[in-house]
């Protein structure tokens, strides 16, 4: 039981950095981004050759792990360069596609994700092929924090821990951003009234490309902590986006602090789950978390009605 | 007469998957061409009525529910039937809402519908897929292209019902109703209530076309597999119904025939280019195209190849010239 | 120098249907200019166009001599222009207080400047933590004023601020507008209220199918049997008002 727990945390985690990213895009461009997901794969992959070609100038056959943890620096750096380029390419996806359908119907913009997010899956796939593969294949020891005889135990790797820690400190920085910066709060007011906002002062173009760029840097680091903690496919993205939908919805659309307790519900929800309908139909219990919340409160646990 | 006789039994082949396809498209084009719903679980939907039918019409399975070896004609209804009640929990759920949420909800349908076909081995035979659908007309005519050649026919005449039975229903005061719903959101408020149950009916009426569609597809490969309804394929017919243009049953036929050339002809193509060991990268790249392909219609052609015909009830479009 | 003028403006939605043909006007400083005319006129595409939020297809803005034609909306305030729009002029769900910090804090504006704004107000300091959405008319009204001024605007423009509300609050509105004048502020007032707009201002300008007709001193106007007929041969209903 416990152990479900904290596993179901973990990939909360997870799934809440992702969903802050689509939530966001939600709340200042206002239409369900599916080519979201795409953004965790890419910057999963991303680091997964930035890693290569560092471990290759280094000369080493793989990484030197630091203890505790089944990574080393060269990781680091390469989700931070995979974070550039996971920016780059919402912004150039951006330029190219969304940008010239804003003027038009909301749903215009749905399709072209949905179409966008089915080019970059499969560009994935041509570029690193479809094998799963890992950053690391060093094992790690799971340090056990409740005794087993304590409602079946619990114990946890070191990595699993950091993804914890590393999706608690997003939520702080962000709420710092969001309430203490000059661009969070232009941020804030885009999202509450564009039009009043442009009025008001805010440069509403640099307002979506911060969206963009942040909510690409909250992508790639999940893409990376869920690479690191379960593995690495091309269809990465695709299976977390009902999850992400999941839990922004959960949390209500375009709420950021809602997005992230919406992640959490949603991992534990998978987690606990697992045992009575099998692990098999994992994926399905984001569906019915949605139908759940739609049905009863559509504007989700921190929405506002409107 | 003999060299001929491969063309002709390809070309049946490929009319049937179109006519099959366009069936589908036309129940994709009453929601979104005529409605403005914008529905992400296409392929869902088909696998329902494949299953639905294949389970209804097939002899027994071995452990598995079925067995029942009804006539096609009611495999098809019941197809028609349980499509159409996935749409309504669908429906009665997102409809409410701004659309984006129809959009999630009924991607979510799909995956589950998915799992399903997948893991639900008492019911859809999971990973092997349910064999032995049967065929019509394998039996009335000795060669296979006759029997497709039969199947052609009936699918043409059922896409006709289907064309005729549409057209009508846009054209009736229901499908004016529709189409003010869409162009106009306010208009749509102001039916309040009223505006959600229109919405639903037309939903769960694509839907149920679209299951039609799928135990077509089921009764002509004489088996159904969950791979036939991967995501892939609620793309290719979204790309049928933009490329020949949504809220244009005409268009929908025509897309339905050009996307499946093209993707067809595509696909043979690289598989001649593409050395053994990388046809599935092949794959993919054909994938990428069409999605760009997909996403450049939207921008600088929104209208499609035919669009909405002018002067319908429906405001006249701009764009698409 | 004219602290904003605009000449042959042509603005609009389409490129091949402007709305506003050909307008020009000018504000002297420190002046209150009415920009009158029947619903439909164009007058909030004008406006819309001078503060950048409607593209201008012809002609030039002039905020005190220097161009601003089709610059971005968001510039506007960091060049002393700031506008009321007609309709969603506040941020709803914040507070009176969040309305204006945010705005003050998205121009980089002093703390102090809110403060003062809270002297100019002291209706809007008593609530500060109500919610905007929950504030009567005149009460947004005010609270929109107030944020447009947080940036200390040399030119303020409003979009119809009488809209909707009791006699009496257009009375305190404007009342509160002459104040803002007074400390050196230019104003530009676009009015369906014609009589109300009229006593307050310095001068006005009709606008009719989005050319101005008739312009001149708020008096004469006032008096002014033509003003009464633009009036009567579009819309009855602001005869009464106007003559
Ligand atoms: N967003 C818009 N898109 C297209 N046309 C508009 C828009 N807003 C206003 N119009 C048209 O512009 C014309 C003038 O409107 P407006 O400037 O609001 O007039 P006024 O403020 O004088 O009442 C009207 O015919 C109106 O239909
Ligand atoms: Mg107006």
């Amino acid at each position: 039981m416990l152990q479900l727990i904290a596993d179901g945390l973990v990939v909360g985690s997870v799934v809440s950095l992702g969903a802050v990213g689509l939530t966001m895009t939600y709340a200042i461009l206002r239409f369900a981004n599916f080519a979201h997901g795409e953004l965790l794969a890419w910057g999963a992959y991303l680091a997964l050759s930035m890693l290569g070609i560092l471990l290759a100038i280094g000369g080493a056959e793989r990484m030197v792990p630091l203890s505790p943890f089944s990574f080393g620096w060269e990781l680091v750096v390469a989700a931070l360069v995979a974070c550039v380029g996971a920016a780059a390419i919402a912004l150039v996806l951006d330029k190219l596609l969304f940008s010239r359908l804003r003027h038009g119907a909301a749903i215009t913009l749905v399709i072209a994700s949905f179409g966008a997010a089915l080019a970059l899956r499969n560009l994935l796939q041509f570029l690193w092929g479809p094998i799963p593969t890992y950053y690391s294949r060093e094992l790690q020891i799971a340090i056990p924090l409740v005794p087993r005889d304590v409602l079946g135990g619990m114990r946890i790797t070191p990595d699993q821990l950091l993804v914890l820690a590393l999706a608690a400190a997003t939520v702080v920085g962000l709420h710092l951003f969001l309430t203490r910066t000059t661009l969070g709060k232009a941020m804030r007011a885009t999202a509450l009234n564009p039009q009043l906002a442009r009025v008001a002062g805010v440069d509403v173009d640099g307002v979506i490309r911060a969206t963009w760029i942040i909510g690409a840097v909250l992508a790639t680091i999940a893409g990376v902590l869920a690479g690191l903690t379960v593995q690495l496919r091309p269809q990465l993205g695709f299976d977390l986006l009902l999850p992400l939908f999941a839990a922004a919805i959960l949390g209500g659309i375009g709420n950021v602090y809602g997005a992230v307790l919406g992640g959490l519900i949603v991992g534990l929800a998978e987690s606990l789950a697992v045992p009575l309908i099998g692990a098999e139909y994992r994926a399905a219990v984001s569906f019915l978390v949605i139908i759940a919340i739609l049905l009863v409160r559509p504007q989700g646990l921190l929405g506002e009605r409107t | 007469m003999d060299a001929l006789l491969p063309v002709l039994s390809y070309a049946t082949f490929f009319l049937v998957f179109v006519s099959v396809f366009a069936v589908i498209v036309l129940g994709l084009n009453l929601q979104w061409g005529f409605t403005g719903l914008f529905n992400v679980g296409v392929a869902g939907f088909v696998a329902i009525g494949a299953y639905t039918s294949a389970i209804l019409t097939a002899p027994d399975y071995p452990n598995q529910v079925g067995g029942f070896g009804l006539p096609v004609v009611v495999g098809m209804v019941g197809a028609m039937v349980t499509s159409g009640l996935a749409a309504l929990v669908v429906g009665v759920a997102a409809l409410r809402l701004r659309h984006d949420y129809l959009a999630i909800t009924t991607f979510g349908i799909a995956m589950t519908i998915q799992l399903v076909a997948l893991n639900a081995q008492w019911l859809t035979g999971g990973a092997f897929g349910l064999q032995f659908v049967p065929r019509p007309f394998t039996e009335t005519f000795g060669t296979t292209l006759g029997a497709n050649a039969a199947y052609l026919a009936l699918c043409l005449a059922i896409l006709a019902l289907v064309y005729v039975a549409l057209e009508r229903l846009v054209r009736s005061p229901f499908g004016r109703v529709l189409r003010a719903i869409r162009e106009d959101e306010t208009a749509a408020q102001s039916l309040g209530k009223r505006a959600f149950v229109f919405r639903l009916q037309s939903f769960v009426i694509g839907c149920a076309v679209m299951g039609l569609g799928g135990a077509l597809y089921a009764h002509f490969v004489g088996f159904v597999a969950a791979e036939d309804f991967l995501p892939i394929l609620t793309f290719q017919l979204w790309a049928m119904l933009i490329v020949g243009g949504a809220g244009n049953n005409r268009g929908a036929v025509l897309g339905a025939f050009v996307v499946w050339g093209v993707w067809t002809l595509s696909g043979n193509l690289l598989r001649e280019l593409t050395p053994q060991a990388e046809q599935a990268r092949g794959a993919a790249l054909q994938v990428v195209l069409i999605g760009i392909a997909l996403c450049a219609m939207l921008v600088w052609r929104p209208r499609g190849l035919i669009g909405e015909r002018v002067g319908e009830g429906g405001k006249a479009k701009r764009g698409g010239s | 120098m004219s602290a904003l003028a605009v000449e042959g403006l042509i603005a609009g939605y389409e490129p091949d249907l402007p709305i506003v043909r050909e307008a020009s006007l000018a504000v002297a400083p420190g002046e209150i200019l009415a920009v009158l005319g029947p619903n439909g006129a164009g007058k909030s595409t004008l406006i819309k166009a001078i503060a950048g939020l409607v593209r201008v297809y012809g002609g030039r803005v002039l905020l005190e001599g220097e161009e601003i034609t089709n610059a971005p909306a968001h510039t506007m305030v960091r060049r002393g222009l700031a506008f009321v729009p007609q309709t969603e002029n506040v941020f709803a769900n914040l507070s009176i207080a969040e309305n204006l910090d945010l705005a003050a804090a998205i121009v980089k504006a002093p703390r102090a400047r809110v403060g003062a704004l809270y002297d100019l107000f002291p209706d809007l300091a008593r609530q500060r933590r109500l919610a905007a959405g929950r504030l009567s008319g005149g009460q947004r009204q005010m609270l929109a004023v107030a944020r447009a001024l947080v940036v200390a605007p040399r030119v303020l423009m409003l979009d119809e601020p009488s809209a909707g509300l009791s006699p009496k609050l257009v009375g305190q509105v404007f009342e509160k507008l002459l104040e803002i004048r007074a400390s050196g502020v230019t104003i530009v007032l676009v009015e369906q209220n014609v009589k109300a707009a009229l006593a307050i201002a310095d001068r006005g300008v009709i606008l009719v199918e989005g050319k101005e007709r008739v312009m001149g001193e708020a008096q004469s106007l006032m008096d002014d049997p033509a003003v009464a007929e633009l009036y009567l041969g579009r819309s009855g209903r602001h005869a009464g008002e106007g003559a």
